[in-house]
């Protein structure tokens, strides 16, 4: 494989590293490749699927582009592919790490929150009554499905639950 | 009948929210007994805002917020990643499903949810939005 050839096909890789979901574009372009070099697709498939594992063994044991590159001398690559390679790592590694990030297990994440207030004007028990009330609804992802949860606040528990929210903000700011 | 009577009056005055002595004098029959009906007057006026607050509180409503805790929480790495220090928020909140379909035994089940920072930036939006729009219906 020449170095022009390797060039071609790491863009194609790290794009798809990149954009994970797009699945269908990194398979057609792989198979472009393979047409426009005369290289036969299952090979090239087995190639590509040992190098992948490269990038992410490297990200989750938090590589530095220089072991990066020793890795790749290891299994056999020339030390100017290698080089290649480590660069192109480290110029996507943050992308990749958010990404990673983004991956990591969260717990009931809260996706969306929704609200409305009124005044109560009335009930059976009394006939005039004027109060403020405050409703939430919030939307919260369960594993794969998405929930909604409604709950009533009166407006003392409200300011309450905003100030309480604005000492989190400066507790998790200071841990960033 | 006298408890049947005694509770239809005092649900009647609760209801129609009165607060002068008049207004509850008025309802008693004309030849009805001069001091009971006073007394009677006096002890529900002395309840009605306790019994006015109860009704309040038992009203049928979507389910309410009783109680709110929250941590924060420091992720240091995970199976997609070795090392990290990514901050996120656990929120705790209590709630109690609807009073009046529980009766004397209501149920409270605590709902734990999870806020990266984003979130939590994009929440407090939302929240100073609600402040804000509180305060003008206040000040109108």
């Amino acid at each position: 494989v020449s170095s022009q050839q390797f060039s071609a096909l790491t863009e194609v890789l790290f794009r798809f590293l990149t954009e994970p979901k797009e699945v269908e574009r990194f398979l057609s372009q792989l198979s472009d490749f393979a047409t426009m070099n005369k290289i036969s697709l299952g090979p090239l498939k087995n190639i590509v699927k040992s190098i992948l594992l490269v990038p992410n063994g490297a990200l989750k044991r938090n590589l530095s582009s220089e072991q990066v590159r020793a890795d790749f001398i290891a299994l056999g690559l020339s030390e100017e592919k290698a080089s290649y390679f480590a660069e192109q790592w480290k110029m996507n590694s943050p992308t990749l790490t958010r990404l990673a990030v983004g991956q990591t297990l969260m717990i009931n994440q809260l996706i969306d929150m929704e609200w409305k207030f009124g005044v109560t004007a009335g009930s059976s028990e009394l006939e005039k009554v004027g109060s403020i009330f405050l409703q939430l609804k919030l939307v919260i992802k369960k594993g794969s499905q998405l929930e909604n949860v409604y709950v009533e606040l009166t407006l003392p528990q409200f300011y309450s639950f905003l100030h309480e929210m604005e000492r989190v903000k400066t507790s998790l700011e200071s841990f960033s | 009948q006298l408890v049947c009577a005694l509770h239809n009056l005092t649900r009647h005055v609760v209801y129609r929210g009165f607060t002068a002595p008049e207004d509850i004098l008025s309802l008693f029959p004309e030849n009805f007994h001069q001091n009971l009906k006073n007394l009677l007057t006096k002890i529900i006026l002395e309840n009605i805002s306790a019994w006015r607050n109860e009704a309040q509180a038992s009203q049928i409503s979507l389910p309410r917020l009783v109680d709110m805790d929250w941590r924060v929480d420091i992720k240091t790495s995970s199976d997609s990643i070795a090392r990290m220090a990514v901050p996120t928020c656990l929120l705790q909140l209590k709630i109690q499903e609807d009073a009046a379909l529980c009766g004397n035994n209501p149920v409270v089940s605590a709902l734990t949810v999870e806020l990266s920072k984003e979130t939590l930036d994009t929440m407090l939006e939302g929240l100073g939005r609600i402040r804000d729009q509180l305060s003008a219906v206040a000040n109108k």
